[in-house]
C-alpha cells in the first residue's frame, strides 16, 4: 500500500495562522495518512500535538520536526524531535548543521531552494553551498505555494541534474501550509508502507532508498522484469484529484527526455531505454509543466 | 517580576548574524519573561525613504540574485512592500532549548508563567542556571536601528 504524507507545514507556534489543533484537523479531513510539524526554529508546537494525539486515538500520525530557517536558506526537516542549535551555520559549509541534524536522527531536506530571498525575503532562496549530499536525505522539489516555473522548475531540474549525476537523494513535495488551504491538485509525498506499519519510520526507509513518490494523486509505478521495466499506473485516492484522459511516460536520462503514451493497462520498454540512470515523470495531457501529475523514483540501472 | 538584565543597542544597515546575551540566573525563577523590542518605524521603508540609489541597488539585486529585470515602480513596490527589518529572539537554558519567536513582530514577550509559556516557547516548571538569549538578525534594512532587551523574573 502507499501512505500519504504532508511534509512541510507551520502553526501558530511560528508564524502560521492555524492552531496544532487546526493543522490536525486538516489534516484528518483530508485523508492524510502522516503529517509533519515544521515550524520555523522551534519545536515548541511538538508535545501539544502529542498531547492530543495520545488522549483523543486520532486516525493519523504525526512526524514531530521543525524547519530550520537560516540566514542562507531553510532546511525542512520533518523528523527532528529536539532542537539542534544552528547558530555556527556556515554557508560554505552546511555539511557541519545536516551532519548534526542527522546524529539527532533527523529527516533533512532542502526547502523550496529556488524561492525568492533578498530583497524580498532574505533566507527563503538557498544560497549555501552544499559540496557533499550524504546527510541530505531530499530536495522539496515542489513547494506548492511558489510559482510553478520561476522556483519550483528549477527545483525539479536541480534534483534531477543531482540524481542523474549519481547523487543519491530523494525527491518530496510539501504544502508550506501557513492556513487552511486546499490540498485538491496540489503535490503531496507518498512511500510505500504497510498496513498498521508506522508511517514515520516507513517514511525514513522511503527517503534513505529515494523510493519517493511527488504526486497530484496518480502514482506512477515501475518494475524491472527482466530486460525489460513494467510501469503501471496507481490511482492514490487524493481527494479533488481529477485524473486525465491520457497519460504520457517520460523518462528523462543524460542523452535527452523520451515520451511514450501509457495505456491504463500500463506499459512495457526495454531497460536499453533507462541507461545508467533515469528520472520517470507522468503527465496528464501532454508534457508542460502545469500537467505534470508524479515524479517517481529513479531508476538505476544497477540496483 | 523583578528585572534581572537590561540591554540596549543598536544595528547597522545590512547587518547579518546573531547576538547572545549571556545571563546567569542567581536564583531559581518559577516565572520568566524575555522582552526584545525595536524601532518599530526602521522595519519597513516609508516613502520618503525610497531614493534613486535605492532603486538602483534593488534593480541590480534582483538581476543579480534571480536574473530577474524589473523597472523603477516595481523596485519602489519591493522596497514599501517587502523589504523589511526582521530580527528572531531565542533562548536556551543550561543550553536546553526554551524557545523561539520567529513572528513578525517588534515587540515580544517569551512569558514562562504557571506551566504555560508563549508560543514558540517550550513551557517549564522553574529556571535556573545559564540563560542564553540570542537576538537572530535576518535583516537589517535602515542604520542604527535600535533594540531593548529584558529579562526578567519572580
Amino acid at each position: 500500500m502507499f501512505k500519504r504524507y504532508e511534509l512541510h507545514n507551520h502553526t501558530t507556534e511560528s508564524d502560521a495562522g492555524i492552531t496544532c489543533r487546526q493543522l490536525i484537523d486538516h489534516m484528518l479531513a483530508d485523508g492524510v495518512d502522516c503529517f509533519a510539524i515544521t515550524d520555523h526554529n522551534t519545536v515548541s508546537g511538538q508535545p501539544i500535538i502529542r498531547k492530543i494525539l495520545a488522549e483523543e486515538h486520532l486516525p493519523i500520525a504525526c512526524a514531530y520536526g521543525m524547519e530550520y530557517t537560516t540566514y542562507y536558506g531553510h532546511i525542512v526537516c520533518p523528523v527532528l524531535e529536539q532542537y539542534v542549535p544552528w547558530d555556527s551555520i556556515n554557508r560554505k559549509k552546511p555539511e557541519l548543521l545536516f551532519e548534526a541534524a542527522k546524529r539527532a536522527g533527523a529527516v533533512t531536506g532542502v526547502a523550496h531552494p529556488f524561492s525568492y530571498g533578498d530583497p524580498f525575503a532574505r533566507g527563503c532562496r538557498f544560497d549555501m553551498e552544499i559540496t557533499d549530499f550524504s546527510n541530505v536525505d531530499y530536495i522539496e522539489i515542489v513547494n506548492n505555494p511558489e510559482p510553478l516555473h520561476e522556483v519550483n522548475e528549477p527545483g525539479i531540474l536541480w534534483w534531477e541534474s543531482l540524481v542523474l549525476s549519481g547523487v543519491k537523494v530523494a525527491a518530496c513535495a510539501g504544502m508550506d501550509l501557513h492556513g487552511l488551504d486546499s490540498f485538491a491538485m496540489k503535490f503531496a509525498t507518498y512511500a510505500e508502507g504497510r498496513e498498521g506499519g508506522d508511517p514515520v519510520e516507513e517514511l525514513k526507509a522511503a527517503v534513505a532508498a529515494q523510493r519517493t513518490w511527488v504526486s497530484k494523486g496518480m502514482l506512477l509505478l515501475w518494475e524491472k522484469a527482466g530486460d525489460a521495466v513494467r510501469f503501471t499506473l496507481h490511482d492514490a485516492k487524493k481527494p479533488g484529484f481529477v485524473p486525465a484522459e491520457k497519460y504520457i511516460l517520460t523518462l528523462k536520462t543524460k542523452d535527452g527526455t523520451r515520451a511514450w503514451d501509457i495505456p491504463s493497462g500500463g506499459i512495457e520498454l526495454p531497460l536499453s531505454e533507462i541507461g545508467e540512470c533515469a528520472v520517470p515523470k507522468l503527465y496528464g495531457g501532454d508534457t508542460t509543466l502545469e500537467n505534470l501529475v508524479c515524479v517517481a523514483p529513479v531508476i538505476r540501472a544497477e540496483e | 517580576m523583578k528585572q534581572i538584565y537590561e540591554v540596549e543597542g543598536t544595528l547597522n544597515r545590512g547587518f547579518v548574524g546573531q547576538i547572545t546575551y549571556t545571563i546567569c540566573l542567581e536564583d531559581t525563577l518559577s516565572k520568566l519573561d524575555i522582552h526584545f523590542s525595536f524601532d518599530g518605524d526602521k522595519r519597513t521603508f516609508r516613502p520618503e525613504d525610497v531614493t534613486d540609489a535605492l532603486i538602483r541597488e534593488t534593480i541590480e539585486t534582483c538581476r543579480r540574485n534571480y536574473a530577474l529585470e524589473i523597472d523603477e515602480d516595481r523596485a519602489r513596490g519591493i522596497i514599501l512592500g517587502d523589504m523589511k527589518t526582521e530580527i528572531h529572539t531565542l533562548a536556551t537554558l543550561n543550553d536546553e532549548f526554551l524557545g523561539c519567536i520567529h513572528k513578525q513582530l517588534t515587540d515580544r514577550h517569551m512569558l514562562y508563567e504557571n506551566g504555560t509559556a508563549s508560543e514558540g516557547c517550550v513551557p517549564r516548571e522553574s529556571f535556573e542556571g545559564v540563560l542564553k538569549v540570542t537576538v537572530l538578525v535576518f535583516n537589517v534594512i535602515k542604520d542604527k536601528t535600535h533594540y531593548r532587551l529584558t529579562v526578567s523574573g519572580e
